[in-house]
């Protein structure tokens, strides 16, 4: 065979590879879109750059970011004096109570999400679960379907609006205290675990389920007999993920005035003490590594702490 | 043949996940404790009771217009105003994942063990410096961005979407570079047993495994992102945080919930999207 042949060849293999137009169509939809974002939104990206304001940050870091006393040209020593006083006086309320709002906020999170889940879930919420082929009428279909895609709409909601805007309205309604803080974190968190519960029982094979069904099992038995014990792993993996990402954003909710970290940053821009700012969006750094390894340990834990089902 | 009694199963009294839940919610319960929260303080007080009701009742009755009874003259429409503001909070998310995306590229390349595997000593510390950086860009969060930039060149569409793409880059990065990390290794053996340069076993070998998982990560963060984008508003850029700030601060409830039922409907649409993209990409 001459290689204009196996040219040839290769350019009939090429029209021939498998194509999605699902694929290519949102391809193409989404390149469009981007390019559209960035005609339409007039960012002025290339004026900042163009604008000579980024040469300032030289300026900005050495004479406003850089630690009183390292400005005043007090050396190294009197820097770890003021950074231990700046971790006395804020960091260390800020850190403990950012890490407490997380922590209660995703232990709420759980309990909503565990009476979320087998409500939303397609698994139990049918007319005969884990019974293949039966028939039954319409009206019972129709019903479990209504009640199941409402609790799948409540899960949507919770987790459709950001964290930051739930804090926001529950603040007005509620006024200033940690609630605002904590619930909002646990709706939205509650949402997503809810949801990604629910897929979880949904993914559970049949066997297990079907088996204690054809014993007569109710809906309760099978989700605490069956369900539950076969996926534990799986929302424990779901749980320690979410806690990190909890831990992220409870660090900003203080900037409406609840008390977290972000409260603390404001608080110091508002006395234009941009080094103490910035040491306590390092402190923030700080924390959310920390919780990002516990994170890691408790994962690996839940991974080991039983058997999970090969689904998904 | 002798029939045993059937012994079922030895099982602790407090098996290892009832502790685990136990320690989760007295944590929690702890953690609650220790910054103030009161059952008492969760029902409003005086007039917080009648605006809490006023609240939960608009849910059902989202506003179609302004509630106000005069707007200043050229105004839009209220629905036109929230769908350009919605357009707005959509076309900052994409600007910020597309370059969020070309960042995130080459950071998750130099991040994963993949890329790096049998280059020595120099490329582990190339590699653990990116990872440091890339730590640094997600662990501080868009808002916080959001007001360092404001400190330091004050807070215009640009810097706003510079605060949305730079810790989105961090996310991106490091996941992308743990997909890298966790694809199926035999095909880049395979092509380097043949002698294939360092480049073509990542292009062909990796890249390929690895872009289903790489691209669908990247829309379900869009969807975070058309999130992050309308909290923006709150710090003055004109998404739809912004009208919901306004809106609640006036007690316009109705409008409020106009506003949150078009995000929970976009972040549907985008969420139905990348779910059937994801099955296509895995079937």
């Amino acid at each position: 065979m001459n290689a204009a042949a196996r040219l040839a060849e290769v350019r009939a293999l090429r029209r021939r590879r498998p194509r999605d137009r699902f694929l290519r169509g949102s391809l193409t939809a989404l390149s469009a879109f981007v390019l559209g974002a960035w005609w339409w939104g007039d960012f002025g990206l290339v004026r900042l750059f163009a604008s000579g304001r980024f040469a300032r940050i030289g300026a900005f870091l050495r004479d406003q970011v850089a630690p009183a006393p390292l400005r005043e040209g007090e050396g190294w020593g009197a820097a770890a004096a003021w950074a231990a006083e700046a971790w006395r006086t804020m960091g260390y309320e800020a850190a403990w109570r950012t890490l407490a709002i997380a922590l209660a906020a995703m232990a709420l999170a759980g309990v909503l999400a565990a009476c979320v889940a087998p409500l939303a879930s397609g698994a139990l919420m049918t007319c005969d679960p884990f019974v293949p082929n039966t028939r039954h009428s319409t009206v019972c279909h129709v019903g479990w379907v209504v009640l199941r895609s409402l609790a799948r709409l409540g899960a949507v909601l919770m987790r459709a609006v950001p964290e930051y805007v739930w804090a926001f309205l529950l603040l007005g309604l509620l006024g200033p205290t940690a609630w605002p803080a904590v619930l909002a974190l646990a709706v939205h968190n509650g949402g997503i675990l809810g949801r990604l519960g629910a897929d979880t029982f949904e993914n559970v094979p049949s066997g297990v389920p079907a088996a204690l069904r054809s014993l007569g099992a109710d809906r309760r038995q099978l989700l605490f007999a069956a369900l539950l014990p076969t996926t534990f792993p799986r929302h424990l993996l779901f749980f320690f993920y979410r806690l990190e990402t909890c831990v992220r954003e409870a660090t900003v909710l203080g900037m409406l005035g609840i008390v977290s970290l972000g409260y603390w940053v404001m608080e110091a821009r508002a006395r234009f003490r941009y080094d103490e700012m910035v040491f306590l969006v390092l402190l923030g750094v700080v924390l959310v590594l920390l919780a990002d390894v516990a994170s890691h340990l408790a994962r690996r834990f839940a991974e080991r702490s039983g058997p999970d089902h090969r689904g998904r | 043949m002798s029939t045993r009694p059937a012994v079922p199963p030895s099982r602790p009294l407090l098996g290892r996940r009832t502790v685990l839940v136990a320690a989760i919610l007295a944590l929690g319960a702890v953690s609650g404790l220790a910054v103030g929260l009161r059952p008492a303080d969760l029902v409003p007080h005086g007039r917080g009771w009648e605006l809490t009701l006023e609240f939960l009742a608009a849910a059902l009755r989202p506003a179609l217009d302004h509630e106000a009874v005069s707007v200043p003259p050229g105004t839009p429409a209220f629905p036109l105003q929230v769908g350009a503001a919605l357009l707005r909070t959509v076309a900052y998310a994409l600007a910020a994942m597309s370059l969020a995306v070309v960042a995130a590229a080459p950071l998750a390349l130099l991040a994963s063990g993949a890329w790096w595997r049998g280059r020595g000593r120099l490329g582990s510390g190339v590699r653990w410096a990116v990872r440091g950086l890339v730590v640094v860009l997600r662990s501080v969060h868009e808002l916080l961005w959001a007001v360092l930039f404001l400190a330091a060149f004050g807070l215009s569409p640009a810097t706003g979407l510079l605060a949305l793409a730079l810790p989105y880059a961090g996310t991106l990065a490091k996941v992308w570079s743990e997909i890298l990390d966790e694809a199926d290794p035999r095909p880049a053996a395979a092509l380097e047993a043949l002698g294939a340069t360092p480049l073509t076993r990542f292009l062909f070998g990796i890249l390929p495994v690895a872009l289903p998982d790489v691209s669908a990560y990247a829309f379900y963060r869009l969807e975070c992102c058309v999130r992050s984008a309308a909290v923006l508003g709150f710090f003055g850029i004109p998404t739809i945080g912004f009208l919901i700030a306004r809106s609640f601060e006036n007690l316009h409830y109705r409008e409020v919930w106009a506003q949150l039922w078009a995000l929970v409907a976009v972040v549907l649409v985008l969420e139905g999207w990348s779910a059937r993209l994801r099955r296509r990409f895995v079937a």
